[in-house]
């Protein structure tokens, strides 16, 4: 499945949620929500299945299913907390169907891929920076912000106490990190500019994903059975 | 757009999804997911402000799919804050927070109909709490609906605002003018 294009992945992983809520419920949303599901266990997504890694037998096979249904299992309580039992299936295999479905794309497809791909296919390098620079600054802010709270803690901040205090720590703990963060944008745009990225410029690809012609077919299938169903639906 | 406004959009981006670890180490009901749409905004523009919050809600979606319907919100958010941005209401807290509480009324009637009929008012645990908490007060589906947003969104805002107010005050001059909105939103210029 790593092996498709990125932009197969996106479409799959785009047309299932989208047919979940199209397709009469609960039978459509059962049918995307088993296709979905069974994509988490395929190679690729779960590379357990081929014996790769360090836990024995199959079950490194089921990480990204179990991750899917974990995600997908609050929404289920919380579903038949608010409505009645037939409503519960209903919006919850739509649900499901969404969360397996993001779930396998994020375990199957590299960032790197898809940047390869966008920049390939003729987008603008600054959209493929956009994705690629936030997936890398976020767990680099996060670990700042853990450093910053530990920092805090060492000169006596306390996070406990009312509301006021609380806030007054919020306060504490998130400008530092939103300071430091925003200084960084010049050594940023300065890193850009030094590399000659700038907004609307096209780049060459050293590897650009293969793109058969099978795949852009079954990509256009797959966006084409979306507004179809639809139609079907309506009339 | 320049070089700087477009290294902005990923900072920005990045700030709204880490700021979860300093809730997280105090322990308040709180999202801030909208912390850098609302900071762009009032940086760098409207333009800069939506797509900060079309990236946000991208990157989040890789966390949490059910994020991905409400990135109609974000740009709601960023509309909003260019308007507060160029009638400078984050010059002092006194006028930013209400400002924000209505942000908050705002988000949570644009929030509701996507909860509502996408995914049955189950988006998060604390929404989905609070609306079998009005529920229970004998409020119809979508006023259950609409009360849960409400209570999330309304302080989530205020509180929002505040921070960004704090920020683009705490910035030494020097580094707000490099952004076109900067000195205009704290009533400077």
């Amino acid at each position: 499945m790593t092996r498709l294009h990125p932009f197969t992945l996106l479409t799959i992983a785009g047309a299932l949620p989208a047919l979940a809520w199209i397709l009469p419920a609960p039978a459509g949303a059962a049918a995307t929500a088993a296709v979905a599901l069974v994509l988490t266990l395929t190679p690729g997504a779960s590379p357990g299945l081929t014996g790769i890694g360090s836990s024995p037998g199959w079950r490194p096979g089921l990480v990204v299913l179990r991750a899917a249904l974990l995600t997908a299992a609050p929404f289920w309580v919380f579903l038949l907390l608010l409505h009645d039992v037939p409503t519960t299936i209903a919006i919850g295999l739509r649900i499901t169907t969404m969360v397996a479905s993001f779930v396998w794309l994020v375990a199957a497809l590299e960032p790197a891929r898809l940047v390869e791909a966008m920049v390939a296919a003729g987008w603008s390098a600054s959209v493929a920076y956009l994705f690629a620079a936030t997936l890398t600054a976020v767990p680099m802010l996060k670990a700042r912000a853990q450093r910053i709270a530990e920092a805090q803690r060492c000169r006596g901040l306390s996070p406990r106490g009312g509301i006021a205090s609380r806030l007054r720590a919020l306060r504490a703990l998130a400008l530092p990190l939103v300071l430091s963060a925003l200084h960084e944008v010049d050594e940023r745009a300065l890193a850009l500019e030094t590399r000659g990225l700038r907004p609307g410029i096209r780049r060459t690809t050293l590897a650009p994903p293969h793109d058969p012609v099978v795949e852009r077919a079954a990509r256009w299938v797959l966006l084409l059975a979306c507004p179809a169903a639809l139609v079907w639906r309506l009339l | 757009m320049s070089i700087r406004l477009l290294a902005l959009i990923p900072v920005a981006a990045a700030i709204s999804l880490a700021l979860s670890a300093a809730v997280d180490a105090v322990a308040l009901p709180l999202f801030l997911d909208t912390t850098g749409t609302i900071l762009a905004t009032a940086l760098a523009g409207p333009a800069v402000g939506i797509a900060t919050g079309v990236v946000t809600s991208a990157v989040n979606t890789l966390r949490n799919p059910t994020f991905w319907p409400f990135v109609v919100v974000q740009v709601i958010v960023a509309l909003y804050a260019w308007g507060a941005a160029r009638a400078g209401l984050f010059r002092s807290f006194r006028t930013a927070v209400p400002v924000g509480l209505a942000l908050g009324v705002i988000a949570a009637v644009t929030s509701t109909p996507i909860s509502y009929l996408v995914f049955g008012c189950t988006t998060t645990g604390g929404i989905a709490l609070t609306t079998a908490l009005g529920k229970a007060l004998g409020l119809p589906p979508l006023g259950a609906c609409f009360f849960g947003s409400f209570v999330s969104d309304f302080g989530d805002k205020a509180v929002t605002f505040a921070l960004v107010t704090s920020v683009l005050h705490a910035l030494p001059r020097r580094t707000a003018a490099r952004f076109p909105w900067a000195l205009r939103a704290i009533g400077v210029a």
